[in-house]
């Protein structure tokens, strides 16, 4: 599509079973293709983080999104982000191929030139960590195939807001106790 | 050493306190949440509930339905008439998914249901036993709640959080799975109730936001050509006294919805007539007039907007809406107001100015004069031919004084009753609205007539429709309900076969009905009926009807060919809709 922005959904709920369920049928029944799916507790025990990234041309879809997931009883907040709205990264990691006599690798590249580290060594391979954004992590991407990938696994986004609060903060009134 | 000597030879057993179990939990609850009237079919899973209702018989009415579509319909007329959670119970499987039809149109509705349906038990849980369905994830998308109760000890909280979440804010319907084992096993600790009454993730706002409010009602204060849209929401809040306040203060003209009618007196002087693909004329095309709309606790359905794009550009549109995720969902609202349609308007009232639209008003006369002369009078005066089904609408809203509630199915004859018919008291039509399912009338006439026993009933019924659902004849006789049946009977799937007619080219593909001899089928279920052909014997047809001590089917043979007018065509807009 021409105009389509990536927004990124974040959503509070209750963590209990079959919630994710509950928020993806609502892209589902929407035809709206889920990028990127991310779940944990945040730092209120019992409270679930769902960080969803979506393309879509229409930022009055993704309210009207947004005012739809607020309806489901556990969710007890949604906000809606543009990239420059947040701060956010993924974390990726690479399966490079390093058999006896191949070439080998610049760590000193890997390392300053883009932030990623060399986080297991194996008999004939490495794995390579490298957190970053999508273009960064496709940045060593295009750097790194020179060698031979065995494997490539991306994450979800994860994102927090720029405003000065913690989202946590807008969440309703109750009795919270921290994540341990 | 002494001390083991002297020890009693008897091991001394301590009392262990036992709990009832998870199914007498069930039913005590269900008694501190007020119910009085259960709809529902027993079967494997659900058994130890139903063992425990034998014992909850004097204080809670069981009814047995006929197939479980019913227990849910039932329970939907009994809601829309108690405006309170209708209680359907039924076992897993088949059971529950029998009920997925009346969940889906409760949902739509915003009708608010308890469904309470058996599952296997625990251990085998997606093993695929018997009569076991994954009814959370069938239910998930069309219902307000659900949750799968898998302990004795969860019974007392998740039942009353189900009653909180179906009857609070926009109700809706909730459904609870209750594993066998959960029915069975003792609770670990004493049975507590404790009413919900807060869930910290749900928050219905009820009153809204006094700037909203005030901003709404500037935009009526200004307004030279303002016009009230009326809904269900007006009902379901009982703002029926609140809607007219404001109407009679302001002068301003009132319209419903399909569902919003009979909130206003019919006769009322600022009542215009509904809206919609087949309601009144004015009240369609003065929507483009309007400068100010005014609706309130409605979802701008595709049927009252027809293409949406074109609908009200012109005009400021103040919504009064209970859900959020209503506003802006179709129509861009320039003063939404977030609340409760009785609230808000109790709010509202005193910040409005008495005014009097009487000249704006009165250019939906003209409207109605056409659509008395090329429509209304024509239906009503025919004298040759079959009997119409306007006639039929008509001689019993006299019969009736306009006091009845009229229960109707989905098709031209639930068009015909809407159009036809003189609403004189508040919540007198219960009808599907959005799901438009065919087979509610039947059912939910019964649930309306035990939910409202003072009340005259009277179902409204296509031939098509009444097949869906006739087995609940049985339930009706059995259960002594004097509902009153009436069959438009005209061998159609009659709206299916206008839409044929008007843009298919006339090609009746599969809508003529080869049908039973209804009255031999009622008799069957041993229940009254006649069949009227004439014209002339129309009149005593109803009287025997409403005279009838007990439930009475009167089938109607009306006209074949028969066309619901005024029309909007689907996807125009209601500029151009069509009296022909």
């Amino acid at each position: 599509m021409m105009n389509e922005m990536t927004y990124t959904i974040c959503i509070f709920t209750e963590n209990t079973i079959g919630l994710l369920n509950r928020i993806t049928i609502i892209f589902t029944r929407r035809r709206i293709n889920i990028e990127s799916l991310t779940v944990s507790e945040t730092e209120r025990k019992g409270v679930s983080r769902f960080t969803v990234v979506i393309r879509h041309e229409s930022r009055e879809e993704v309210e009207k999104l947004v005012r739809q997931i607020r309806k489901i009883v556990e969710v007890m907040a949604v906000f809606g982000y543009l990239n420059d709205e947040i701060v956010y990264n993924e974390i990726a990691l690479f399966k490079i191929s390093t058999p006896l006599g191949s070439k080998s690798l610049d760590v000193e590249t890997i390392n300053k030139e883009h932030k990623a580290w060399v986080v297991y060594w194996g008999l004939d391979y490495v794995v390579i960590e490298k957190t970053g954004n999508d273009t960064e992590i496709f940045a060593f991407f295009d750097y790194i195939k020179q060698y031979e990938i065995l494997e490539f696994v991306r994450s979800g986004r994860v994102a927090v807001g720029k405003t000065e609060k913690g989202l946590v903060e807008y969440l309703p009134e109750g009795e919270w106790t921290y994540y341990q | 050493m002494e001390a083991i000597a002297n020890a009693p030879e008897t091991l001394e057993i301590p009392t262990i306190p036992t709990y009832i179990n998870g199914s007498h939990a069930l039913m005590q609850t269900l008694v501190a949440e007020g119910v009085d009237t259960i709809f529902g079919y027993p079967g494997g899973a659900i058994m130890p509930v139903y063992d425990a209702l034998y014992d909850f018989q004097e204080r809670v009415n069981h009814i047995l339905v006929r197939h479980e579509q019913g227990a849910g319909h039932a329970a939907q007329g009994y809601a829309r008439m108690q405006r309170r959670a209708g209680v359907c119970l039924v076992t897993s499987g088949p059971g529950a998914t029998n009920l997925v039809t009346p969940i889906a149109d409760a949902q739509i509705d915003s009708t608010p249901l308890v469904c309470i349906v058996g599952q296997v038990a625990k251990k085998l849980l997606g093993t695929d036993a018997f009569q076991e369905a994954d009814i959370m994830g069938v239910t998930m998308p069309i219902t307000k709640w659900n949750y799968q109760i898998t302990s004795a000890d969860e019974v007392p909280e998740i039942i009353a959080k189900a009653f909180y979440i179906a009857q609070s804010g926009r109700p809706g319907p909730v459904l609870i799975d209750i594993t066998k084992s959960a029915q069975l096993e003792l609770m670990t600790k004493p049975y507590v109730y404790k009413k919900c009454e807060s869930i910290v993730s749900y928050r219905p706002r009820m009153v809204a936001k006094q700037e909203q409010v005030i901003a709404a009602a500037e935009l009526i204060n200004a307004a030279k050509r303002p016009y009230i849209l009326a809904g269900h929401g007006v009902q379901i809040a009982k703002a029926e006294d609140e809607l007219r306040i404001l109407a009679e203060k302001t002068g301003i003209p009132v319209a419903t919805t399909l569902l919003g009618q009979s909130t206003i007196p019919t006769n009322h002087p600022l009542y215009v007539g509904w809206l919609g693909m087949h309601g009144n004329y004015g009240p369609n095309v003065m929507t483009d007039q309007a400068d100010v709309i005014i609706a309130i606790g409605m979802r701008f359905d595709d049927r009252v907007t027809g293409d949406a794009s074109r609908y009200i550009k012109q005009a400021k549109v103040i919504h009064i809406e209970i859900d959020p995720s209503e506003i802006d969902k179709i129509i861009r609202a320039d003063a939404p107001v977030v609340g409760n349609a009785k609230d808000v308007l109790q709010a509202l009232i005193p910040l409005v100015h008495p005014n009097d639209h009487t000249i704006w008003r009165n250019e939906f006369r003209k409207y109605d004069i056409i659509e008395n002369e090329t429509i209304t009078v024509p239906e009503l005066t025919s004298t040759a031919g079959k009997i119409r089904m306007a006639e039929v609408i008509d001689m019993l809203s006299t019969k009736t004084k306009g006091e009845a509630v009229l229960v109707t199915d989905v098709g031209q004859h639930q068009m015909m009753a809407s159009r036809y018919y003189q609403f004189r008291r508040p919540n007198s039509l219960v009808t599907s609205g959005g799901m438009g399912t065919m087979g509610f009338a039947l059912p939910a006439a019964f649930g309306v007539q035990v939910g409202a026993p003072d009340r005259q009933v009277v179902a409204i019924i296509g031939d098509g429709c009444f097949q869906m659902t006739l087995q609940e004849l049985g339930t009706i006789v059995q259960n002594k309900q004097p509902v009153k049946a009436i069959i438009l009977n005209n061998n159609f799937l009659g709206m299916v076969r206008q839409w044929q007619q008007l843009f298919h080219e006339r090609r009746y593909s599969f809508v003529e009905l080869q049908n039973p001899d209804f009255i031999t089928i009622a008799r069957g279920f041993g229940m009254d009926g006649q069949t009227c052909h004439e014209r002339d014997d129309l009149s005593n047809a109803l009287d025997t009807m409403l005279a009838h001590d007990g439930p009475f089917l009167l089938e109607v043979i009306v006209e074949k060919e028969e066309n619901v007018f005024p029309m909007v065509p689907s996807g125009a807009s209601v500029s151009q809709i069509r009296l022909k």
